[in-house]
C-alpha cells in the first residue's frame, strides 16, 4: 500500500523546486471507482493526489504527447523537468523512450510504485455497474476490497485483476529516483498461452478471427493516441503522401492500419495494455502486439523496455541472426 | 484450391539493384526461361524494402510479394540486406499469424550470376500461391477510384 501522506508530501516537495514544471499523477476521478490523470503545477494541488489499484492510466504517454511549440524570439525554453509517477509497466514505457532518445534521463523525475496489480474497470463496471458517487478500491492481501454507499465488498484478486497485470514481469519500476514503497518480487510470468493457442489454428481460422475484428475497428486511433510508444510527430497514418492507408472504414484499410500500428510497436512494445484498454470496440489489439513481443524474445532475445543501454532492435543485426524462411 | 489450376498469381518482386536485379536479368539474357507472373520492382537495396511494402502490395491485388537481396556479407551498402531480414522476419511471422499464407511473403537471397537461381525461385514461389489461391484476405474490394 503506497502511503498517501507520504506520496503527498513528496510531490509537495518535488513541485516546490525551482527545476520542476509538472507533477503527472494520479487523482480520483468523478464517478464509480474511476481515477483519472492528474496535472499538478504548484504545490497546493498535491493534496489530491492518490495511488489505488484503479490508478490504471500510463502516465508515460503524457510525457512525449506534449506538443512542443516554438520558442519565441529571444525567449529560452523551458527545460525544466517533468516528474511523473509510474508503476512497474509504465516504466519500461520510460525505458523504450529513453532507449530510442526521445528525451534525457535528466529531464525527467521518476516516482516510482512498486505495484502488486491494478484492476481491470470493465471487469468492475460488470460487477458493479450502478455505481455512480465515487467509491474506492483498495488491495488487501489477495482481495480487492471495494467500498462505496457506505457498503465495503470483497471480491477475489483475480476475478478483477487487470491481464497484463496476471502475467506482469516487472512490478518494480525499472527507472526511478524516488520509490514510494517497498520493492514488490515478481509474483507472475508469461507463457503466451494465447499467442500460441491462436498461431496454431489454420490460415483460414485465423483470418476468419481477425476479420471479425477488425471489422469491428471504427478507426478512431484511440490505440495510436493512448500509446507511450507512439509519439512520431508526423505519423504514418496522417501522412497523404504517400498515404499508405486510405480513411475509408473497411476491411482492407482496417487491416491495413493494424497491420501498420502493430508493426510499428514491433520491439517497442512494452506490454501496459492501454490500447486495448481504451479500444471502443473492444478489439483485442493486445494479442497482436503480445505476437511481436513473444516473437522479439525468442528470435532475438531482446524485451523491450528492460535496458536503457539496449540498441533498438530493428536498427542493429546479428550476422548468425535465423535465415531459414530464405531461399 | 489446388484443382485451380488455371490461377496465374500476380506476384511483386522487389529485386535490389546490386544482386537479384542483376541476377534475373542474367536470367534474361542467359535466356533462361521463367514464369511470366512476376513484375519486378527495383529498388536499390533489400534494406530500403519498407515491410508495409509487401502489406500494400497485397492491398493492391498481389497474390504473393517477394523480397530478394544480395546474400549476407555481399551487400553493396555493407549490410542492408541484414536488416531487412530482421524486419521481414517479423512481418513474415506477422502475416501469418493474422492468417497471410506463409507462401504468399517470401524473401530469398539472389546473387548477380545466379540466374538459374532466380528461375527456380520464381518457380516455387508461383507453386506456392497456386496452392493457396488468389489473396483475397485484405485486398482492396473497389481497386480502381
Amino acid at each position: 500500500m503506497v502511503d498517501l501522506t507520504k506520496l503527498r508530501e513528496m510531490a509537495r516537495e518535488v513541485i516546490s523546486r525551482e527545476d520542476v514544471r509538472e507533477f503527472i499523477g494520479y487523482r480520483p476521478g468523478t464517478y464509480g471507482f474511476r481515477a483519472r490523470p492528474a496535472f499538478v503545477m504548484g504545490p497546493d494541488d498535491a493534496d489530491e493526489l492518490i495511488f489505488t489499484p484503479a490508478c490504471v492510466n500510463n502516465l508515460a504517454s503524457y510525457i512525449v504527447l506534449e506538443e512542443k511549440l516554438p520558442v519565441k524570439r529571444g525567449e529560452e525554453p523551458d527545460l525544466r523537468k517533468v516528474a511523473v509517477m509510474v508503476k512497474g509497466c509504465d516504466s519500461r514505457a520510460l525505458v523504450q523512450q529513453m532507449e530510442e532518445k526521445a528525451y534525457d534521463r535528466e529531464r525527467i523525475l521518476v516516482l516510482g510504485i512498486p505495484c502488486r496489480g491494478v484492476v481491470d474497470m470493465a471487469k468492475v463496471q460488470a460487477k458493479f455497474p450502478d455505481v455512480l458517487e465515487v467509491g474506492d478500491i483498495a488491495l488487501e492481501g489477495d482481495k480487492f476490497v471495494l467500498s462505496f454507499n457506505g457498503s465495503k465488498e470483497e471480491v477475489a484478486k483475480e476475478e478483477l485483476l487487470a491481464d497484463k497485470c496476471a502475467r506482469c514481469r516487472y512490478p518494480t519500476p525499472l527507472v526511478y529516483d524516488e520509490l514510494l514503497d517497498a520493492e514488490v518480487e515478481r509474483f507472475a510470468d508469461d507463457d503466451y498461452a494465447d499467442v500460441e493457442e491462436l498461431g496454431k489454428r489454420s490460415a483460414e481460422e485465423k483470418w476468419a478471427y481477425w476479420e471479425e475484428k477488425f471489422s469491428r475497428c471504427i478507426r478512431c486511433y484511440s490505440c495510436r493516441n493512448v500509446c507511450p510508444m507512439c509519439y512520431c510527430e508526423d505519423c504514418v497514418l496522417d501522412r497523404l503522401q504517400p498515404q499508405w492507408m486510405r480513411r475509408s472504414v473497411d476491411i482492407s484499410e482496417n487491416a491495413a492500419y493494424h497491420i501498420s500500428r502493430a508493426y510499428h510497436l514491433a520491439g517497442r512494445c512494452i506490454q501496459c495494455g492501454e490500447c486495448q484498454r481504451v479500444c471502443p470496440v473492444d478489439i483485442p489489439l493486445m494479442e497482436l502486439n503480445r505476437k511481436f513481443y513473444h516473437d522479439v524474445e525468442e528470435l532475438y532475445d531482446y524485451e523491450p523496455g528492460t535496458n536503457v543501454e539496449n540498441p533498438p532492435l530493428l536498427s542493429t543485426f546479428k550476422v548468425e541472426d535465423r535465415e531459414d524462411f530464405i531461399m | 484450391m489446388a484443382e485451380n489450376n488455371d490461377f496465374e498469381p500476380n506476384i511483386v518482386a522487389f529485386l535490389c539493384n546490386w544482386c537479384s536485379y542483376a541476377g534475373a536479368d542474367l536470367a534474361g539474357t542467359s535466356r533462361i526461361t521463367y514464369p511470366s507472373n512476376v513484375r519486378v520492382i527495383r529498388v536499390m537495396c533489400s534494406g530500403r524494402v519498407n515491410p508495409l511494402f509487401v502489406m500494400n502490395a497485397l492491398q493492391q491485388g498481389a497474390d504473393g510479394v517477394l523480397i530478394s537481396g544480395c546474400h549476407p556479407g555481399d551487400c553493396h551498402y555493407m549490410h542492408g540486406n541484414y536488416y531487412a531480414r530482421r524486419r521481414f522476419n517479423l512481418m513474415r511471422n506477422f502475416l501469418e499469424y493474422l492468417g497471410v499464407e506463409p507462401q504468399r511473403v517470401r524473401m530469398s537471397w539472389v546473387s548477380a550470376s545466379e540466374g538459374a537461381k532466380w528461375k527456380e525461385v520464381i518457380e516455387e514461389v508461383r507453386e506456392g500461391i497456386k496452392e493457396v489461391g488468389p489473396m483475397d484476405q485484405f485486398k482492396r474490394r473497389q481497386l480502381n477510384w
